[in-house]
């Protein structure tokens, strides 16, 4: 009786918990098939089955929170128990579960052929949602750029600076023994040196000397390369160029008619097809100077054979071949009027105007890699300079080249009025309708009838003049023509 | 007496000034390239509130224009440039915040 008894409460109580836990199931099947646990629904109703159910029971019930989550951190019998139900789930897919419970497991041979149709992809938080600085590498870069930019505007700029002060305090004692004035910038009332050089540019260094016998004036110009600027430091790696000096000398009326010139063979051919004078009066290719002595880097252009004769004196001739790699191109002149003008409108209506000069073009030591000591090397170049500025005034054509070089240079003339004929008449009528233009308005704007008649006379009698005029010079030309 | 010296080649009486030479004559000894630069700068400045990467360029273009500039020439033009320059980088990124993709 008494195990009746409990047997009935075992019963009651199984009953209350299955009862509760069949709500959860909406199926049809036997009651009696369902295990008491969460996993029931996921059983297969197979003999098997319900062999092993009643170990799941047992089993299983003390893991009820932990089957809905990631199966970890479970007891090793629990897997085993689990690897069963997945073996034997997998024979009957036709079963319906939840397929959210089990992932890792069941779906193990699944997820295989499930990767192959839909591939998850993991994409990286795009750039502009993270919160890094690295994500603004590039701002960061430019930044970077400029603060190199402006590191060297500054080393370049000082260095520059260095080499003109040092360029200028090793020819200061030379230039002050020849010139009255060293240094203006032309904006002091009085002439007096200011006695350090003009700065143009960051590269470009001036200085004005004059006061001195046989020279109007010199102006030195210091052409430095832009080591200021990163983008040139960056193209002269390529192609190394040198720092210049440029000295031009306005000589005295007493310098005589010639064109000359000698340098390297790059220089002058580029000079000749730049430079007005020497295009005109030296139309023949730079000559090889080895004929007098000077070394083969070194050409010569020239009006005329007398001229080079003449200025290729011993000393000069020591001077340029002793210092030939530093000279770029040495240029007398006294038709000198600066490079060729383009113009758009044709040829000027007048010839330029011309300036007995000197130019010399050296070149600093060092292509470029120059220090301040390279500048002791350039002192001997200027005492070249002083010497052909002193022989410039000395020198004297014969009577032969005297009338060669006249005549090159009525020749020139000749030659310029010839190419502006046309527009110098077309000017020229242009006035003259302009002047016509003034007279008519003039008469229309008289309100004195009377008077303007007798102006429309006047003009009359003007035109008619005229006419007369070039009548009688066409009679004229026409009987010198017979 | 001295100063009339036969090796004296000093003469006081012939000093002439300096008279700076006009730009005029020589445009092509003049060197473009702070006015190309200056004129570059304003047109990357423009398209710059469209694309970050040319406000960056006008920046950089403002600052060659600086360096070859003659002693001579307005600083005011510069500064402009140099400020139009600034500007629209600030105004390129207060508009876009993101960081500055490159093209490739």
């Amino acid at each position: 009786m008494k195990a009746f008894h409990a047997f009935c409460v075992v019963l009651l109580i199984f009953g209350s918990v299955s009862e509760a836990k069949f709500d959860d199931f909406e199926d049809e099947e036997d009651i009696v098939e369902y295990d008491d646990n969460d996993f029931a629904e996921f059983e297969d109703i197979t003999e098997d089955s319900v062999t092993e159910s009643p170990q799941r029971v047992i089993t299983t019930e003390d893991d009820e929170d932990e089957t809905t989550v990631e199966l970890e951190g479970q007891d090793e019998s629990q897997e085993g128990d689990f690897e069963d139900a997945d073996t034997q789930e997998g024979d009957t897919e036709s079963e319906p579960y939840d397929d959210e419970e089990f992932e890792g497991y069941e779906d193990k041979p699944d997820t295989s052929s499930s990767k192959n149709k839909d591939p998850i992809t993991i994409v990286d938080v795009p750039a502009h949602l993270q919160n890094s600085w690295e994500s603004y590498y590039l701002e960061i870069l430019m930044v970077t750029g400029l603060l190199a930019y402006i590191m060297n505007y500054i080393i370049g700029k000082n260095k520059n600076s260095r080499l003109a002060q040092a360029w200028f305090n090793t020819h200061r004692e030379l230039l002050e023994s020849n010139f009255t004035l060293v240094g203006d910038d032309g904006t002091n009332k009085e002439a007096t040196s200011t006695g350090k050089l003009n700065q143009e540019n960051e590269h470009i260094y001036n200085l004005w000397c004059s006061g001195r016998v046989c020279c109007e004036g010199m102006l030195i110009q210091l052409r430095f390369l832009k080591r200021q600027d990163l983008l040139n430091v960056l193209a002269r790696m390529m192609r190394p160029v040198s720092d210049q000096v440029q000295k031009v000398t306005m000589n005295d009326e007493d310098m005589d008619t010639y064109v000359f010139a000698v340098g390297t063979r790059k220089a002058l051919v580029r000079l000749q097809k730049e430079m007005q004078d020497l295009s005109e009066f030296c139309s023949d290719k730079p000559k090889s100077g080895a004929k007098y002595g000077l070394p083969d880097s070194l050409a010569i252009l020239s009006e005329m054979g007398e001229v080079t004769e003449g200025m290729m004196d011993t000393k000069m001739v020591h001077f340029l071949t002793h210092y030939a790699d530093k000279i770029e191109s040495v240029h007398f002149s006294d038709q000198f009027s600066g490079p060729k003008i383009m113009q758009e409108e044709g040829q000027p209506l007048k010839l330029p105007d011309t300036k007995r000069t000197l130019l010399f073009t050296f070149n600093v030591p060092g292509s470029g890699n120059t220090y301040p000591k390279d500048m002791e090397a350039l002192l001997p170049l200027m005492n070249m300079v002083i010497y052909s500025i002193d022989k410039a005034k000395k020198f004297r054509l014969n009577r032969e080249g005297k009338q060669k070089a006249d005549k090159n240079r009525a020749r020139v003339e000749e030659n310029f009025l010839k190419l502006t004929h046309v527009q110098r008449q077309e000017a020229a009528q242009s006035r003259r309708e302009e002047k016509k233009r003034a007279e008519k308005e003039r008469i229309m704007n008289e309100e004195d009838p009377e008077k303007q008649r007798r102006l429309e006379e006047a003009a009359l009698r003007r035109e008619q003049k005229k006419l007369e005029k070039k009548q009688m010079k066409m009679k004229q030309i026409k009987v010198k023509a017979m | 007496m001295s100063a009339n010296n036969m090796s004296d080649p000093r003469r006081p009486n012939k000093v002439l000034r300096y008279k700076p030479p006009p730009s005029e004559c020589n445009p092509a000894l003049d060197d473009p390239t702070p006015d190309y630069m200056n004129l570059l700068g304003m047109i990357f400045s423009m398209c710059g509130l469209m694309l970050k990467w040319c406000a960056w360029v006008a920046v950089y273009c403002s600052f060659i224009s600086f360096a070859n500039s003659r002693s001579s020439e307005d600083t005011k033009q510069m500064m402009s440039s140099f400020m139009l320059s600034i500007s629209a980088v600030v105004m390129s990124y207060l508009q876009n915040p993101q960081p500055m993709t490159p093209p490739w």
